[in-house]
């Protein structure tokens, strides 16, 4: 297993670069947040009647969680920065705001008469006395504001903003690696700290000058954060191709892009890494993204709340296929072969000694192994209850966690676990896949999924996209999936190498 | 220069705060405002600034309804001393004497010299106070920053909110004598509020008593004690006074038993035995007669003190002392009538007395 030292210096471009776009986020996400809620703060201090009824609709804004005002904004925003920014800000304008209300109203009553007695105007009245007293609330407010952005800035990866998040989904991703979700972690957490301790050498520098020293902060802020933006500006593209957070959708997708791009005009635009189905299929449905690879099962249970007719393949997708059309409108092209379901998997050695090649081999030796199963799956119709009704089996069972799963079979603790049939760390950790003769495990065949309406303006989609309809197999794509999860190679050129093998298209 | 003409203040729930006030203060007056708590004499003085407006009523400086001014020129013109002091904690001394200069836009030269006159006139080192910060000074050198702020855009009018109720006896007794010297010599119109009575008849040229939004009595202070208008105001008075401050024609003898006139005097109708005050046709003291012989004695004014006769009686030696009001002789005092009268004010409480 590899340390945190290793991951540290193989993932360092990926770090730098998520790291970067936090901070942006972040930056950016504090700056809205403290240009609403510090002058709307100040009015209230001015109109005592309406100042609870609003801080209380920030305090609700609060205690929503996060990941459903994302979900709630893409119909609205699409995906990307800024869902995030939008919810980032509503997240950070309690503490700020409170704090500005309340840091300008505790302002002792003698001195507030003393400037109006002296004959100070409102502005003057604020900006020479109440706002330097109030400036220190105002601060810890931003500073907790700041935090508070930060930290929960992780999630806006789920929705294509990048981010530190993204690390941290990755080693979730592959089972909860532990050495990535630090590398995630506490980039965050110093980020958090750092800003901090900015913050605050800042008010105590600029604790007199009140106004001056706020609007310089927001200024250097906005700067920090936007000012590369400038330079980099975005082309629109023709396509945008999503995928769920991991290797294999990056993968494929580039696939697509590379296709694509080969055989028409189109300018083709990539956002990997959506947190949840339920985000990138909202953004297909909204038009952020054109086209995704969805598993045929996912299609079927999740998005049309369908249940199977069959186990097999092909009615999967057919009935998937025909539910899309008819509910979204949406046209599910061809699937790939490789099938992405759940697994029982053993360590190769175990494999060899017992000559084991689907899940029944197993009756065998069931009193002399022990099994690693997720909660989940040892629940589940399609899992351990299944295979103890079909394949007639009784295996001593600890449930545990994804992460844990694989870590136990790598030390021997346990002998057999459940996993995701092309994950890459069935490569990594050489486990071998038994075979599921019954079917019990309903397919997941993964299948580009867009509007119609986008097929109907590109017909030449269906066509070149189908090129890859049956192909790819489970090992080719563990393989794939291996190579980027623990290779460090580019989905991009794996991609690309598959592709030019399979003779799709020139090197 | 300040004038109230029947000034009301009724708040929204109905209450009362002022009813139908009247006074003038005059130019260069060290006005006085007390009563006890609740009886309307600081919001009186903050309706001169404006920070409360009255309901009905008007109030005029140098005989302009002060409304009619702008409401902030008006202020830079009125210093304020609060009893908070409320110097503002993030600014230096010097910052805080600035503020009202600095919105009349005052000269940085002539700004730097007036902190550095006002700091030497109450005693604060420029050199080594200008830059501290309010919380490095003791409470009674920020009053004193208290009283120079308010002073430094040279004010017509100088409010005062019980500015020395927050110090320490010492440092209170030390500012109100730095203020009756500072009145002195600057002469401003100063309206000052306190409810300590002492302050109120040390300080005050005219002290305006009052008692749950009205005016009780508007006197200087030795009428006030000679002359109560009721009981509340010798009660008010009285739990504060010395006996020695008693005026002298409270206890002086008004039967005229020892009074002649110069044509007594020329009849030689007069005992050559005790001591007697003349008086002339026009009823104005002539002089007093003391054992046959005519001599030149001091009178004394009417509304002096009973210390202020012991202060006379110990310089010269007749027995008896003229009593005049408006040149009238009006009567006279003795040793005797003041011994009485100090013995009948003494309480004798567990053998212990007090006055």
């Amino acid at each position: 297993m590899s340390t945190f030292m290793d991951v540290f210096e193989q993932r360092q471009s990926l770090l730098l670069e998520t790291l970067w776009e936090h901070f942006q986020i972040s930056i950016i996400a504090l700056v809205i947040a403290t240009l609403i809620s510090v002058p709307l703060g100040l009015l209230l201090t001015r109109n005592h009647t309406i100042a609870e009824p609003i801080i209380g609709v920030t305090a609700v804004l609060q205690t929503i969680p996060s990941l459903a005002v994302l979900a709630f904004l893409i119909p609205f925003v699409g995906i990307g920065e800024t869902p995030a920014i939008i919810a980032l800000t509503a997240y950070g304008l309690l503490p700020i705001l409170r704090n500005t209300y309340t840091g300008i109203k505790e302002v002792d009553p003698a001195l507030k008469e003393a400037a109006t007695g002296m004959g100070m105007n409102s502005f003057r009245r604020l900006s020479k006395v109440e706002l330097p007293l109030a400036m220190p609330v105002i601060m810890a407010g931003i500073r907790t504001s700041m935090v508070l952005i930060v930290g929960t800035t992780t999630i806006a990866a789920l929705i294509g903003a990048g981010g530190l998040g993204e690390i941290i989904l990755l080693g979730l991703d592959r089972g909860g690696d532990i050495n990535l979700i630090l590398l995630g972690a506490i980039p965050a957490a110093l980020l958090a700290i750092l800003l901090d301790i900015i913050l605050r050498l800042f008010e105590r520098t600029s604790a007199k000058s009140g106004f001056r020293s706020l609007v310089s902060l927001l200024v250097a802020g906005v700067l920090i954060a936007v000012g590369p933006l400038a330079f980099g500006g975005k082309q629109q593209d023709d396509l945008v191709l999503g995928a769920k957070l991991g290797s294999e959708p990056a993968i494929l997708i580039n696939m697509y892009e590379i296709l694509i791009e080969e055989e028409t005009d189109l300018q083709v635009g990539l956002r990997p890494n959506f947190g949840k189905t339920d985000f990138v299929f909202t953004a297909l449905q909204e038009g952020s993204i054109d086209i995704y690879p969805e598993f045929t099962g996912t299609a079927l249970v999740s998005l049309l709340e369908q249940q199977a007719d069959s186990n097999e393949s092909q009615d999967v997708y057919q009935q998937a296929a025909d539910g899309m059309v008819e509910t979204y409108n949406m046209a599910f092209l061809e699937p790939m072969q490789f099938n992405n379901t759940y697994a029982v998997a053993t360590t190769q050695e175990l494999a060899d000694r017992y000559s084991l090649e689907t899940i029944g081999d197993l009756r065998q030796i069931q009193d002399q192994i022990t099994a690693g199963f997720t909660l989940e799956f040892n629940d589940r119709q399609d899992g351990y209850q299944g295979m103890k009704e079909i394949y007639n089996l009784n295996l001593d069972v600890r449930t545990m966690d994804p992460g844990v799963r694989q870590q136990a079979i790598t030390s021997g603790e346990v002998d057999v676990i459940d996993a995701y049939a092309t994950a890459g760390y069935m490569v990594d950790l050489n486990l071998k896949v038994l075979e599921d003769p019954e079917n019990l495990f309903p397919p997941y065949q993964g299948a580009p999924l867009m509007r119609q309406e986008t097929l109907d303006r590109y017909p030449e989609l269906e066509s070149i996209l189908n090129q890859l309809g049956g192909k790819i197999t489970g090992d080719q794509m563990r393989e794939m999936n291996y190579q980027v999860d623990f290779e460090d190679r580019s989905p991009e050129a794996v991609a690309r190498e598959y592709l030019v093998n399979e003779g799709l298209i020139d090197e | 220069m300040i004038t109230f003409t029947d000034v009301t203040k009724t708040y929204a729930d109905g209450t009362m705060a002022l009813e139908g006030i009247n006074f003038d203060v005059k130019e260069g007056e060290l006005f006085t405002l007390i009563g006890p708590s609740g009886c309307g004499k600081t919001t009186t003085m903050k309706m001169i600034n404006r920070l409360i407006e009255p309901t009905e009523g008007t109030i005029l400086i140098h005989n302009k309804p002060i409304n009619e001014y702008n409401i902030h020129e008006l202020r830079w013109n009125i210093g304020y001393v609060l009893q908070e002091i409320a110097l503002f904690p993030h600014m230096t001394i010097e910052e805080n004497i600035s503020v009202v200069p600095e919105m009349k836009k005052w000269k940085r030269k002539d700004l730097s010299k007036r902190i550095d006159e006002l700091m030497d006139m109450v005693g604060l080192d420029p050199e080594k106070h200008r830059k501290r910060k309010p919380s490095e000074l003791s409470g009674g050198q920020q009053q004193r920053v208290g009283v120079i702020r308010a002073l430094a855009a040279d004010p017509d009018i100088i409010l005062m909110d019980e500015p020395f109720s927050a110090l320490d006896p010492i440092s209170r007794e030390q500012l109100q004598k730095d203020i009756r010297d500072l009145q002195q010599k600057i002469q401003k119109t100063i309206v000052f509020v306190t409810h300590d009575m002492d302050e109120a008849m040390a300080l005050g040229d005219r002290v305006c008593l009052m008692k749950e939004g009205k005016i009780v009595q508007l006197d200087t202070p030795q009428n006030l004690i000679l002359k109560p208008a009721n009981d509340f105001v010798k009660d008010f008075i009285g739990e504060r006074k010395s006996p020695w401050q008693t005026a002298v024609d409270v206890i002086m003898d008004q039967t005229r038993s020892q009074i002649y006139t110069e044509s007594d005097w020329n009849s030689s109708a007069i005992l050559k035995v005790g001591t007697y005050a003349l008086q002339d046709e026009q009823g104005e003291y002539a002089g007093l007669i003391h054992e046959g012989e005519r001599v030149d004695a001091p009178a004394i004014e009417n509304s002096s003190t009973l210390k202020k006769a012991m202060d006379i009686f110990e310089e010269q030696p007749y027995p008896i002392l003229p009593v005049i009001k408006e040149n009238q002789l009006i009567g006279t005092i003795s040793y005797k009538d003041i011994a009485l009268y100090l013995k009948s004010q003494v309480k004798e409480q567990n053998g212990v007395m007090n006055t």
